[in-house]
């Protein structure tokens, strides 16, 4: 059966709370090992966010690499495809059945609408999205508060949010998922 | 409200204002919509007539085969240049002001590019067969020609829509989660539908920042090559006046142009509308204007080049032409653009002048006036005296070109004000950052200031003792 997730959501009032927050668990973590996870809400990108909680690794730019390259060889492909289709249909007097500098921009514009079509798949596939909203999110995220949701062992629950109102939570939010 | 004073505008308050123009627009927004509205069918039924009796009714014949429907066409182009390119530069450049005016310039875009595509689908005549366009196998074995600029323009422009659209969504995504967050009824369901569950993770804004910096840096080049391709569909004929080398530069350079009049036009537009006095500045009104001016003259270089360099050839086809431009039957159209677009931008170089809102927004709008004759004297002197004089003939265009052109900018302008009415024409989170920054420069040049009058002090207590 799986083991259900144990989680407190709070809200706070700005960036230099919720950074706290964060070293205060992490503090806490270090003596004790109450934290399973820490996740931050915020309405804009917060501008520490890799100092408070490490590097994500989210090689998107990869995606756009071999998606740009992928584009320009099917471009490539299409026009020489085309133009060796039509060789018998429309006689090229001499001229290269394969004409490189026009195909240049065909690929060109291939590699650019694959490259693009790519990061976005990297996009969704980074960011976790689409999904549904999580039950207890809170609207104030989007508009001027900063969350914290934290993943912990039940037995633990009362220290962390102990730790939460200490540093000035707002609001508190239980959920057992 | 100026911008020096926005690092003081609450968050909420942010959201607030912005969500209130989704419902509450002035009511002159019901009456330009209606005025577009009525345009558009004016448009539809001039379609329609052409449809029915044949290209003839355009007045569309030898020598002028291409008319007011490739200048729309180039026109339109142009015009969505500025927005995504500058949007996607100042992003680059990390230029804060862009914050408040990128999303609506990014639609401009978007609209523009629809309404270009339009274009090529009615000069086209037969408009039953414009899928013959799209490589794909059939029956006849017979593939589009790819070394012609027309499938070139055909391929950058798919590919500019589809990726300007892209670009513009991915950064409407938080702004979509705070009107989920606020709206009811089919609004709610619609920003539901394409937040795709933002909740403003740090993974999603690190994935998105990510993101949108990458679709900016492909953004760059291919609006450049875009346009430079419409250039080539003319620069790749042997015409007088149209095969020169620096088309694609100086189509470019026009397009930005007229772009970045355009978005002057919908900054005061939509600050009347929409009420948005507190976000669109005259300090960014200030910026644009300075920037279109240093355009304005990039174009007027580049347009004396290709002068000068007819001249200087000694072709004698290409110098008829010329002389044919600005003293033969089009001559008007020539100066009137050369009055518009060179003459009265002089106007922004005065700080008074740019700071007034409403002079700025007659201003752009001489300003695209000249460039859309410049569109249309690219295309019809040079074919009214071609390499073969028996051809030559002076048409203008009829009223059926001139409906369907007035209906372009009506199609154009109700699409966008549509989406300005549904969809969040300021960037929420973003001027959230920008006040964010601006308070925190601000506090910490406050603080360097205390310590600067602390040891100041120190040492006028050390000069005393």
């Amino acid at each position: 059966m799986r083991r259900k997730k144990h989680l407190l959501f709070a809200t706070f009032e700005d960036f230099d709370k919720a950074r706290d927050v964060v070293s205060e668990l992490k503090v806490l973590d270090l003596k004790e090992m109450v934290v399973e996870n820490i996740e931050l809400y915020s309405p804009i990108e917060h501008p520490e966010v890799e100092a408070i909680l490490g590097e994500f690794h989210q090689p998107i730019q990869r995606f756009t690499f071999f998606g740009a390259i992928t584009g320009a060889v099917c471009a490539f492909l299409l026009t020489a495809a085309a133009a060796q289709a039509m060789f018998t249909v429309q006689p090229q007097g001499g001229k290269a059945v394969i004409p490189l500098p026009m195909d240049i921009v065909i690929v060109y514009e291939g590699a650019i609408l694959f490259g693009v079509l790519s990061t976005l798949a990297a996009f969704f596939i980074y960011s976790g999205m689409p999904r549904r909203l999580r039950k207890y999110y809170s609207q104030k995220v989007s508009e001027d508060q900063i969350g914290i949701e934290v993943q912990i062992l039940p037995e633990n629950k009362e220290k962390v949010r102990a730790t939460l109102d200490k540093c000035g939570a707002l609001e508190i939010r239980e959920v057992i998922q | 409200m100026d911008t020096h004073t926005m690092k003081d505008i609450e968050w909420a308050k942010i959201n607030k204002d912005v969500l209130n123009s989704l419902e509450k627009p002035r009511k002159t927004f019901w009456v330009v919509i209606g005025v577009c509205a009525l345009l558009v069918l004016c448009g539809a039924a001039a379609e329609a007539y052409q449809y029915q009796e044949g290209l003839g009714v355009a007045l569309m014949n030898r020598p002028h085969f291409w008319q007011l429907y490739i200048s729309n066409f180039v026109f339109w182009i142009g015009m969505s240049h500025s927005g995504t390119l500058l949007s996607a530069i100042l992003l680059l450049t990390k230029a804060d002001w862009r914050k408040p005016i990128y999303r609506f310039a990014e639609a401009m875009t978007l609209f523009s590019i629809l309404t270009a595509a339009i274009f090529p689908v009615i000069h086209l005549g037969r408009v039953w067969d414009m899928y013959w366009v799209l490589p794909y196998p059939n029956q006849r074995t017979i593939w589009p020609n790819f070394r012609s600029p027309l499938l070139w323009d055909a391929a950058a422009i798919t590919t500019y829509a589809t990726s300007s659209a892209l670009f513009l969504y991915i950064g409407m995504i938080p702004d979509l989660a705070i009107c989920r967050d606020n709206a009811k009824g089919w609004r709610k369901k619609l920003y539901t539908t394409l937040s795709l569950g933002w909740m403003g993770r740090a993974r999603e804004w690190m994935a998105f920042r990510k993101t949108y910096v990458l679709l900016a840096c492909f953004l760059v080049p291919l609006a450049v090559s875009v346009h430079s391709i419409v250039a080539s569909d003319f620069a790749m004929s042997i015409m007088p006046d149209w095969h020169i080398t620096s088309f694609p530069p100086y189509f470019v350079a026009g397009a930005l142009y007229s772009g970045c009049a355009a978005i002057i036009t919908l900054f005061v537009m939509l600050r009347y509308i929409f009420k948005f006095e507190a976000y669109m500045t005259t300090e960014i009104l200030d910026k644009t204007a300075k920037l279109t001016f240093a355009i304005a003259m990039v174009w007027n270089y580049l347009n004396l080049t290709e002068y000068a360099s007819i001249w200087y050839s000694n072709d004698m086809f290409e110098k008829e032409v010329l002389l044919e431009k600005f003293f033969g039957p089009y001559a008007l159209v020539v100066w009137v653009m050369l009055f518009c677009a060179t003459v009265a931008p002089f106007a922004m170089a005065f700080e008074k002048f740019r700071h007034n809102m409403w002079a700025m927004f007659w201003l752009s709008l001489v300003i695209q006036l000249g460039m859309w004759l410049e569109r249309f004297q690219i295309v019809s002197p040079p074919l009214a005296s071609n390499h073969e004089p028996w051809t030559w003939n002076v048409v203008w265009p009829g009223a059926v070109q001139l409906t369907l052109t007035l209906a372009s900018f009506g199609w154009f302008t109700m699409l966008f004000l549509t989406f300005c009415k549904v969809f969040p024409s300021v960037s929420m989170y973003e001027v959230k950052e920008m006040v964010f920054h601006r308070r925190k420069a601000s506090s910490r040049s406050e603080m360097d200031d205390l310590q600067k009058i602390k040891e100041d002090m120190i040492k006028t207590e050390e000069g005393l003792a």
